[in-house]
């Protein structure tokens, strides 16, 4: 293509005139890399580790023996009431799955982007996607009643040779969930077993030297070796792309698909991706402003890092206010009366809109948590501030379970006639299932960051003395 | 050579950084040596071009995964919703294409994901080994190596090459 530019003068891509600061700092050597991000796995963990595990177990009992008791009662003894059949279980798996989206995001939409920082943070990230999506994948299965029967959700030959209904968006759930799961484990794993070998030869002990053995799965480092992994790799980062994407709209469809009013919406699909992403950084930021600390990789999640990651924040938080702003206008604009009782409430003779009815709780604490305090990313001084953005990230989380909670419950308490109108009201063992499923996430991130290399070492080695970002294109280079 | 079942003599060479190990490529397959590999602790940047390896076909073999995931569990929809048992149900019809297509891309994802993930397992033969033997342990450290393959000619033609450009330790090996 032979353009003629008269712009010269321009050396660098616009893009690129501003320096991007170093991603690491400069005198990281590649045995420093190893000896800092493997020598947490030598040495004993520390008491902080241990209170946060047992804290983490002790919800996880808590929330073990509430759903065995669950499980031999019923799930009467949950909130659920008519009209209100959907409670607190499909808004916690609505909220862990979206929690999930940030590590895919992460691993493979920036990895296509080539966006070297997420070296740095994909490995947590992706463990936060798995142990999300486990924490997601019990809800359905607990929600449906009949746990024991949840196998029926699979198409298998049985004899009564019926089918499940593939038109039904329920189904589209079981197969979007059990492949997010599946792809996520492989990509993670595929991105571990190269730091698994040098945890492998790194260690001294004999038992630990055959586990790791075993689970590096026989990796010797060769060219050829790598020159098909890195293959297989990007192949698996262009298919989970659309993966993610596609899985939160299946999960907003469930929703979509029905015809009840502020569920039936055709901004669903990309509303949720929007606040999935959101909440899933905002999990993100949690977890790795405690673990940066603790593990001291200060060095490696750099405040530069956190701060891309609370940008990423304020963006999906303006989108999130953008859906929202959506659904009120379309809800005020409709012909449709059902819709803008949902959430004006004029109709019926009863005044109590959404934000001021007997969910107006809910509502205030999402558009707060979601829409107002994000905005507070705008500062520099505030997202280069860990304990600030440590708090903002954890109202981010609360509000996102909000956002869920108000989608799911208040959309069924106020359906078509008042006499289908209700009110749901979670009881202490919704609670306790809720505490439950974040102690198994809490306890399956721990056991993750004792176990593992909580950092990518190759990839972080792979661009330790590369510059950042794509090298700046001049304009005749782009013309050549 | 790695690549090999028998093992084979050949000789090893220890890099302190990834651009005297490009350069000892280079050097080794101007001297006529083939049959060459590298290890390293992370992907390098141009070893693949310098050692003469092809663009790996993973990617061709995981389109291939994605059509035929893709398709079989169209098919499998069509079967069981139009064919075998064909149930009313909200008088939509049996064989209801859009309804079927998030189903038919999960279907091509997941055969994707899971065969692209054993397809890489079986190109770099990789498998559980819990007695793994490391031609040396920094080699997933900090550390580069260049292998080259002995023949009649014997180990010093290539030792003598690796020590001239610039290895830090010459071994001789059966890998």
């Amino acid at each position: 293509m032979s353009v003629e530019h008269p712009a010269t003068t321009i050396e660098r891509h616009p893009m690129a005139l501003v320096e991007d600061p170093p991603l690491y700092r400069a005198d990281l050597t590649l045995s420093q890399v190893t000896r800092d991000i493997v020598a947490p796995l030598d040495r004993r963990p520390n008491g902080w580790w241990w209170l946060a595990f047992f804290i983490s177990v002790s919800l996880l009992g808590v929330g073990a023996v509430t759903v065995v008791w669950q499980l031999l009662q019923g799930l009467g003894i949950l909130g659920l009431t008519w009209p209100t059949m959907w409670g607190t279980y499909i808004t916690n798996f609505v909220f862990w799955i979206g929690i999930g989206h940030a590590g895919t995001l992460i691993s493979a939409i920036l990895f296509l982007f080539r966006q070297r920082w997420r070296t740095a943070i994909n490995r947590a990230a992706e463990a936060m996607t798995i142990f999300a999506v486990m924490c997601a994948g019990l809800f359905p299965l607990l929600h449906v009643g009949r746990t024991l029967l949840a196998y029926w959700l699979i198409p298998y030959p049985n004899y009564r040779q019926l089918w499940v209904n593939f038109r039904s968006p329920l189904i589209w759930d079981v197969f979007a969930v059990s492949t997010y799961a599946t792809i996520s484990i492989l990509f993670w794993y595929q991105g571990m077993v190269p730091d698994l070998a040098t945890v492998r030869d790194h260690k001294q002990g004999k038992w630990a030297k055959r586990i790791y053995g075993i689970f590096a799965m026989n990796w010797r480092g060769t060219a050829r070796d790598w020159n098909h992994y890195e293959s297989a790799y990007g192949m698996l980062a262009a298919i989970a792309t659309p993966l993610v994407l596609s899985v939160h709209s299946n999960v907003s469809m469930d929703f979509a698909v029905a015809t009840a009013p502020g569920w039936h919406s055709t901004i669903f699909p990309p509303y949720f991706v929007a606040g999935a992403i959101f909440s899933g950084f905002a999990m993100v930021v949690t977890l790795m402003a405690i673990v940066r600390k603790v593990y001291n990789l200060e060095d490696y999640v750099t405040i530069d890092h956190m701060e891309l990651m609370c940008k990423i924040i304020l963006v999906t938080s303006l989108m999130v206010a953008y859906a929202y702003a959506t659904e009120m206008f379309s809800a005020w604009y409709t012909s449709d009366i059902y819709e803008r009782n949902r959430f004006y409430g004029v109709h019926f003779g009863l005044t109590r809109t959404f934000f001021t009815g007997p969910y107006a709780y809910a509502a205030w604490i999402m558009v707060a948590c979601n829409c107002l305090i994000p905005q507070l990313f705008w500062f520099r001084k505030i997202r280069r501030s860990l304990p600030m953005m440590f708090l903002i990230s954890l109202g981010v989380n609360l509000g996102m379970w909000f956002e869920r909670y108000t989608i799911v419950v208040s959309s069924q308490a106020r359906q078509f006639l008042p006499s289908s109108f209700g009110y749901f009201r979670p009881t202490r063992f919704d609670y306790a299932v809720l505490a439950g499923s974040f102690g198994l996430f809490f306890t399956l991130f721990l056991l993750f960051v004792r176990f593992v290399p909580v950092i990518a070492v190759a990839e972080v080695k792979a661009v330790l003395r590369q510059p950042v970002g794509e090298p700046a294109v001049t304009l005749e280079e782009s013309h050549a | 050579m790695l690549k090999s079942k028998a093992q084979q003599p050949a000789v090893l060479g220890i890099f302190r950084t990834p651009e005297t190990l490009l350069e000892a490529v280079r050097e080794a397959r101007e001297k006529g040596y083939r049959g060459l590999d590298a290890v390293s602790p992370y992907p390098v940047h141009g070893l693949p071009e310098a050692l003469g390896l092809k663009v790996s076909w993973m990617p061709r073999v995981t389109k291939t995964f994605f059509f035929v995931g893709a398709g079989l569990g169209f098919y499998f929809e069509y079967w069981t919703m139009a064919v075998t048992w064909p149930i009313n149900v909200a008088g939509k019809p049996f064989f209801s294409i859009p309804a079927f297509m998030p189903v038919t891309f999960e279907c091509g994802i997941l055969l994707t994901g899971v065969l692209t993930f054993l397809t890489l397992f079986a190109a770099d033969r990789l498998r559980p080994n819990p007695g793994f033997k490391a031609l040396d342990p920094r080699l997933t450290n900090d550390r580069f190596a260049l292998l080259i393959p002995t023949g009649f000619e014997g180990p010093k033609p290539a030792s003598q090459l690796l020590q001239e450009v610039g290895a830090l330790e010459v071994h001789e090996i059966r890998a």
